[in-house]
């Protein structure tokens, strides 16, 4: 009876985590060809032959659910997350998914969603906290400036050598940064390639830690890949609408610290008199807080009436065009507590994102339009970007298939702040050489009364702009059209073997503008610059794929391809130093000869690429993978190549195993999974293009004389491609019914034959030369621990902890070179052999030892060994540099919390850097202004030595003639102590600090309006969020976060403050839903 | 197919080679310019000239390393090696003269300012491989300098070729004698600087006894010194400054003592009265003492508008008082040595009986009015200063030729510490031979009442070139500021 009747079974699929409808679940009749998959609502309906039917439901990443239909008509399923099959898929190398249990590799992956709602304009500071093993430092800029990225430390003495590698949908993108600075002008961040990328369109974000998993991207892989997968309309039957809406609002997170006892002055104890802000009255030329405390008395000011034959008139102190005559009427003497506080702004950063979606058995799209408008802290800076982008794909015929991601992004912003320690930026001014007596926000007036647009206005005429001006009419625009796109085509042979051809670009036109007033300090006939940077990075590869299970045992895959790398680049460079007409931003109204710059930049690179995986019974999986790279850059030009030895192709293998142990051996039963995994890698790298041109550069010629010099480093025609050789352990742990997960990584990588611009004494001619040198080795560790403490019915609190830790050690430099400075500001960042890498050197106090009698400060008697040894009162300075600490940190932990309650989401995150020191020139400089609050020490109560608490003797000893040492006594005045305590900006141990820090990195809570309360409503899926990020810091580091760097000419320098822009906190929410 | 490789990764922005007229032109800026720098920042102060009121680290003696000489002399030595290199042994080719020429003047600068030096295995590092060039004696150095400087007279004389790119005496033909009456004066002043060690009366008659074979400088109009332009960016170099690091630096009582004492005209030239005097009607120029503390040094007679500012001649261009006409960019010049320096130098030599021709009195005179005129043809009339000295200047007891041999070298190493003015570090090396005019260091200096006689090596020498440097230190003394090198022992 039973093999004759046919009935209609429908029914709903749903998720166990989420509870949503799961769209595109198969559902199979057992035993026959019959079946379906689910539509967008998870429903199906299905034809059975026989109440007796088994149907098979099945979804990547679930349980397969068994159901035998028994003469239901209706049957709904809930699915159930695989955690024992580990069926988590990640996108490995060249876009290719693989199951996480057949890796012999770590990989971690953040998904889109997570990306989206508590979002970040620049993507890659997402990944802070996150995941193990990648330490992340935000832009000194705000708004979506760079961030430097760095996974399992740094490998390369290049500072700039040491970022990943970013690839979307498979093919690389251009991270590179073109820096800001130069005729004059001050850095400004316009922000690395990564940061163009549209959050809204990221399906999963995979990072590729080791050389192993990256060795098939070849050169830039050797410090990781951070492989982003678009979203496509795969899933969803029919046209669907996704909406995601994002509004936040940003503060400072942190503000400087500053006294508000003491005006502008400089110390004499005497009074103030504002006159022409340029020495001309009393100490009003000062830009330093040395001046007279605030006791309610009043000075003229340049913020002061001015005042004629007793008639008040419209002109103010800082009018300097004010009628002779004039007089400015003095005001109260008060401090501007909150001046930087009113100066910043609330940003606020809105995204709204439409997603059009299409699917059906042919093929698929996603069509998306995201809008990003934020206007930054700083004010009038912002940034505004469009985004459009397409992903489809279609099956010509049931073996040939294409498919396209194109993404087209209009980013503009009418201002990016400069930084950096000078005129032109804000923090300069504000942390160094502001007096507190200065009311800020009466410099809203930009210009003198009468004076529009050619004599500014302000508090000060000596050395320093009006900030406001500076914001508003002395702007850094950026104009960037960019495209990223790609077109795959496969074929399937067989349901074997494939074959993907792919080609894909990532175009790049950027215009930048710089604009500056007549009477800016640094250009008092304005200034005009414009600069055009074309980057285009093309991708053309193939891929043949062979898949097939040689017998029940054996699973063989293999792949062969070839990639051609082609670069290029294209700088161009106007610059009217001077104008002739105020607020005219046109070279044509250049007063003098414009100056210009161009260079044309390309590079190539041909490879060929195989792997071969052998999976054993599903348990043990072998891995091994091939690459040779030819590249340009290590190609002599014709003219040279009888002057060196080519050496332009490199091979690298690499080998994974990983073996699913509990699938093999029967283990206890409190273990419910367990992985273990090795693999050995190489990664070959070359250099940047150019480097064999020994160039002659032209320079702006002296009247007519045309003016040429030679560059003023060596090439050398010999040089070798880098090679970096990485080995890693892990496993992965799974207990109590995968209630508790342990992953685990252990690695380490040596890199050799650098290529260096080893630097040379000047005497040689040259200051560097390129070499093929030194030997770094890293190693570390990562774990990564889930906990689900608490899983009753509805409610499930999910906990996260990532750890890490890494070391890098330079073995070896060159012959003759023992440190190599890396870069220098402040303190400098040296590779020294046996040493850590991101060793800091700086002068230190010079101390009293007894270990050498011939060095200076030798105490026999031991006494007094460790103090500080002074001289006229002042700190000595020690002859040479000494180690101030490592800017990397002993390790970082990230702490994640997720509470599940039916439709409502609660989650935070804990990012903790720990160890690792930074040096700080707001300290410095802060000091020597009389500005931040650690100027009150020697002030207590005024200027007046006699008094108590005025001046300051330093802790320390002095040496006497006959060599014996006794107490320090010498008492300075405050100004000249905290210039003292740096020895005039020489002095760096008093002002390293520790720079470890605890941030309240991210806060979520969500809450999803169940579809069956929506009732005929067109909205489905509806989420709202509230959404925060870096609500809280804590740190030991005074006025600034610790979380920063400096940027010089392009290259991130961290462990470096130097008068960054305050970070940011966020607040707003995020409200998504479906059509 | 990685056929065009060698195409893509040839630079095709830039040229690999140039003819050496277009590296002559950068030389002479860059070096001119750094001439320039150095006598701001450290030449004028340290013979107080100038004294700073404001971030006074240099006025103290609290140097550090000073770096702009080095990373300057050896940076452009790269391309004055290049021309040197482009032309090999042609003798006939003025650009090997002028090479040298260039050659043996920033040598003597890196050698007065440091002592021992990296000579003749320096700016081989290309052609030879020498990445760790030994470092030579200052006598050594002082031998290879002058004797550039004769090669160079001798193929200039031989020489027709019309020269380009030399911004400094106009090229073409005609500049050859002006570069080699450069040539043998810079020998005159390099003898006079190793006189405290070597016996150079043989070298320096020599020289005079053929004004045909070894012509020297005739008059201020065959100055080497660079003439800047109205246009930038190749403007005065202090043009651009910021108003308020201009006004750091401040006319030195020193300076201004002296100069008033004399009724020397030239203060205006290099001072104007301070805002105080002028506002209470009664213009006087004030200088401030050297070498005081933060404070004082800011405070000094009633503060800054109590002490002279630099002169008008020199100032950037926001940089003028009321009323007074706009700096002009192209007024002050970049000096390597004038015909002034040339007249003391001799003066010196016959008063100390070291050369027969000529009169040391007729030397001497003819530096002091010399450089009058120098400044009359520098100074913009729309300045409104007289730098025409009353006749009685002449006369004066401190200024007349008179006295004791000693007196009369006083009054010669005081015209010239005056006609020293803004020329680099020169004055600085000349006191440190004779000791005259005194220099008295600061109160609140921080090098025990010494003024410092040297700069230390970079600090960079010590890791980039360690050995040779230590061995230098060895033979020299100690790597401070006070450590006397061969010429002034």
């Amino acid at each position: 009876h039973a093999g004759v009747a046919q009935s209609v079974v429908t029914g709903q699929v749903t998720s166990d985590d989420d509870k949503l409808p799961l769209a595109g679940v198969s559902v199979i009749e057992k035993g026959t060809n019959n079946g379906t998959v689910t539509d967008s609502n998870g429903k199906y309906q299905i034809t059975v032959k026989s109440s007796s039917a088994v149907l098979t439901f099945s979804f990547l990443g679930y349980v397969s659910h068994e159901l035998t239909v028994g003469g239901r008509a209706v049957a709904d399923v809930t699915l159930y997350a695989d955690q024992k099959q580990l069926q988590e898929v990640v996108v490995t190398a060249l876009g290719i998914k693989k199951d996480v249990r057949k890796l012999g590799y770590a990989v971690q992956e953040l998904k889109g969603e997570s990306i989206v709602t508590a979002r970040e304009t620049n993507i890659v500071n997402q990944l802070a906290g996150k995941v193990a093993g990648v330490t992340v430092v935000g832009s000194p800029s705000g708004i979506g400036g760079s961030a430097r990225v760095t996974i399992r430390g740094e490998r390369s003495v290049d500072l700039n050598k040491n970022q990943p590698l970013y690839v979307i949908d498979g093919v690389p993108i251009s991270n590179s940064i073109t820096g800001g600075s130069g005729q004059g002008n001050l850095e400004v961040d316009f922000g690395n390639g990564a940061s163009f990328i549209n959050p809204d369109d990221v399906e999963t974000m995979s990072v590729l830690k080791g050389p192993a998993a990256a060795a098939l991207y070849g050169s830039r892989a050797a410090n990781g890949v951070i492989l982003i997968t678009t979203k496509s309309g795969k899933g969803n039957k029919g046209i669907g609408v996704e909406v995601n809406s994002n509004t936040t609002f940003e503060r400072a997170l942190k503000l400087p610290e500053y006294q508000n006892k003491y005006g502008q002055g400089n110390g004499n104890g005497g009074d103030f008199a504002f006159v022409n802000g340029a020495g001309g009255g009393l100490t009003d030329g000062t830009d330093e807080g040395w001046g007279p405390e605030f006791k309610g008395q009043s000075y003229p000011q340049y913020n002061s009436p001015r005042t004629l034959n007793g008639q008040v008139i419209p002109f103010l102190g800082g009018d300097l065009n004010a009628p002779a005559g004039s007089v400015i009427t003095p005001t109260p003497w008060l401090p501007d507590v909150d001046g930087l506080k009113n100066f910043l702004r609330t940003g606020r950063t809105l995204t709204n994102n439409i997603a059009l979606i299409g699917n059906n058995d042919q093929g698929s799209f996603r069509l998306s339009y995201t809008n990003l408008d934020q206007t930054g802290i700083v004010p009038n800076t912002d940034l505004k970007r469009h985004t459009v982008s397409l992903s489809a794909g279609y099956n010509l015929t049931k073996k040939f298939s294409a498919k396209t991601f194109v993404s087209y992004i209009k980013s503009a912003s009418g201002n990016r702040p400069s930084i950096s320690y000078g005129t032109e930026s804000i923090m300069y001014l504000f942390n160094c050489w502001l007096p507190r007596s200065v009311k800020v926000s009466d410099m809203e007036r930009l210009w003198m009364n009468g004076l529009e647009g050619r004599r500014q206005f302000g508090w000060n005429y000596n050395y320093h702009d009006n900030p406001y001006l500076t914001v508003y009419e002395n702007t850094n625009g950026q104009d960037v059209n960019r495209i990223i796109g790609n077109v795959i085509l496969k074929y399937d042979f067989t349901d074997w073997l494939s074959l993907q051809v792919r080609t894909a670009t990532d175009w790049g036109n950027e215009r930048r503008e710089y604009r500056r007033a007549f009477s800016t300090q640094r250009f008092p006939f304005g200034q005009y610059r414009e600069v055009k940077v074309n980057t285009e990075e093309r991708n053309t590869d193939f891929l043949l794929s062979f898949n097939k299970d040689i017998n029940k045992d054996f699973n063989v895959s293999a792949t062969f391809g070839g990639n051609q790398n082609r670069q290029s680049s294209i700088y161009d460079e106007e610059n009217a130093g001077q104008l002739n007409l105020p607020g005219i931003y046109n070279l044509t109204n250049s007063r003098i000869a414009l100056v210009a710059s161009q260079s044309k930049v390309g590079k190539r690179i041909n490879s060929l690429y195989g792997s071969a995986s052998v999976s054993f019974r599903n348990y043990l999986f072998l891995d091994i993978t091939a690459r040779n790279d030819w590249s340009s850059a290590l190609t002599l030009p014709t003219a040279l190549k009888a002057f060196g030895t080519e050496n332009n192709s490199y091979f690298y293998p690499s080998v994974a195993l990983s073996a699913v142990v509990s699938d093999m051996v029967k283990l206890p039963e409190v273990i419910s999974f367990a992985k273990a995994r090795a693999s050995f890698a190489q990664v070959g790298n070359d250099t940047d293009p150019f480097t064999f041109t020994q160039a002659f550069n032209p320079s702006t010629p002296f009247g007519s004389s045309q003016i040429y010099g030679e560059t003023d480093r060596l090439a050398n025609l010999n040089l070798k491609p880098e090679i970096s050789t990485a080995y890693e352990i892990g496993a992965d742990l799974r207990f109590f019914k995968n209630r508790v997960g342990l992953d685990f990584t252990y690695y380490q990588s040596k890199t050799k034959n650098q290529i260096l611009q080893i630097p040379l004494s000047q005497t040689t001619g040259y200051n560097g030369r390129f070499f093929n040198a030194g030997e770094i080795k890293n190693w570390g560790f990562e774990t990564m621990l889930n906990v689900t403490p608490v899983e009753i019915n509805d409610f499930k609190w999910n906990i996260g902890i990532n750890f890490s830790a890494n070391r890098s050690k330079v073995l070896e430099l060159s012959d003759g070179i023992t440190n190599f400075v890396m870069a220098s500001k402040g303190v400098s960042i040296e590779a020294r052999v046996n040493e850590r890498m991101g060793d800091m050197y700086g002068i230190a106090f010079a101390r009293v030892q007894n270990t050498s009698a011939s060095l200076p400060y030798y105490d026999a008697t031991g006494q007094n060994v460790g103090q500080i040894v002074y001289k006229d009162g002042r700190p000595v300075p020690t002859t040479n540099v000494q180690k101030m600490g490592n800017y990397n940190p002993d390790w970082l932990a990230g702490i994640s919390n997720q509470f599940n309650y039916k439709n409502v989401k609660f989650s935070f995150l804990f990012d903790v850097r720990h160890g690792g020191k930074i040096f700080s020139e707001t300290q410095v400089v802060g000091r020597e202004g009389g500005i931040i609050k650690e100027t009150l020490e020697g002030r207590a109560d005024g200027y007046d030595l006699s008094k108590p608490g005025n001046g300051v003797i330093g802790d320390g000893v002095v040496q006497n003639a006959d060599g014996s040492f006794s107490k320090n006594d010498v008492k300075l005045t405050a100004r000249a102590w905290h210039t003292a305590f740096t020895g005039g900006r020489n002095i760096a141990e008093g002002v390293m600090y520790d720079a470890s820090f605890v941030k309240l990195r991210e806060v979520q809570l969500g809450y999803s309006i169940p579809n069956r309360l929506l009732g005929n409503s067109p909205l489905k899926n509806i989420t709202v969020s509230f959404v925060a990020r870096n609500l809280a810091l804590w740190s030991k580091v005074p006025h600034v976060d610790p979380e920063t760097m400096a940027y010089n000419g392009g290259t991130a320098l961290p462990g470096i403050e130097y008068m960054s822009i305050p970070s940011s906190r966020s607040y707003g929410f995020n409200v998504s839903f479906k059509l | 197919c990685t056929n065009d490789f060698e195409e893509v990764n040839t630079n095709n922005n830039v040229p690999n080679d140039v003819t050496p007229d277009l590296l002559l032109a950068g030389v002479i800026r860059n070096m001119v310019n750094s001439q320039v720098n150095d006598a701001w920042g450290i030449g004028n102060i340290v013979v107080q000239h100038h004294a700073k009121i404001q971030f006074v680290n240099e006025d103290r003696y609290l140097w550090g390393q000073q770096n702009s000489i080095w990373d300057n002399v050896y940076g452009n030595m790269r391309n004055v090696k290049n021309i040197l290199d482009r032309v090999g042994t042609d003798d006939a080719n003025a650009y090997k003269g002028i090479a040298l020429i260039l050659k043996s003047w920033m040598f003597a600068l890196a050698t007065d300012a440091y002592g021992d030096i990296p000579y003749t295995e320096a700016t081989k590092g290309k052609t030879d491989g020498v990445y760790l060039p030994k470092y030579d004696t200052q006598e050594s150095v002082y031998a290879g300098v002058l004797a550039d400087l004769k090669a160079a007279n001798d193929i200039l004389a031989n020489s027709s070729t019309a020269v380009s790119g030399d911004i400094l005496f106009g090229g073409g033909t005609g500049s050859l004698i002006k570069w080699r009456k450069l040539a043998n004066s810079l020998r005159l002043r390099y003898l006079m600087r190793i006189s405290k060690q070597k016996d150079v009366k043989a070298d320096m008659q020599a020289i005079l006894a053929d004004p045909s074979k070894n012509p020297v400088f005739e008059g201020i109009q065959d100055n080497a010194e660079l003439k800047y332009l109205a246009a930038a960016p190749n403007q005065w170099t202090l043009y651009g400054a910021r108003v308020g690091s201009f006004d750091e630096f401040r006319v030195s009582k020193t300076l201004s003592d002296r100069l008033t004492a004399l009724k020397d005209p030239r203060l205006m030239v290099f001072g104007r009265p301070s805002q105080s005097s002028v506002t209470a009607g009664k213009p006087v120029i004030e200088g401030v003492p050297n070498g005081l503390g933060d404070v004082p040094a800011l405070n000094y007679n009633g503060g800054p508008q109590g002490v002279s500012r630099v002169g008008y001649t020199f100032a950037c261009l926001v940089c003028n008082d009321p009323g007074q006409a706009p700096p002009d960019p192209a007024a002050p010049r970049g000096i390597i040595m004038n015909y002034s320096e040339l007249q003391f130098i001799l003066a010196e030599a016959r008063e100390k009986g070291w050369i027969t021709t000529g009169t040391a009195e007729g030397y001497y005179t003819k530096g002091i009015q010399s450089n009058f005129d120098y400044w009359k043809s520098v100074v913009p009339s729309s300045y409104g200063i007289n730098v025409t000295p009353d006749a009685s200047y002449f006369t004066q007891p401190a200024v007349a030729y008179t006295g004791t041999s000693a007196e009369k070298l006083g009054k010669i190493a005081l015209q010239k510490w005056i006609a020293y003015y803004f020329n680099g570090l020169e004055a600085w090396f000349d006191w440190r031979r004779t000791g005259m005019p005194e220099i008295k260091p600061g109160p609140d200096n921080l090098n025990q009442n010494r003024v410092p006689v040297r700069f230390i090596y970079p600090l960079s020498e010590q890791s980039l070139n360690g050995a040779n440097r230590e061995e230098a230190v060895k033979r020299q003394g100690t790597d401070d500021l006070n450590t006397r090198t061969w010429v002034a022992k």
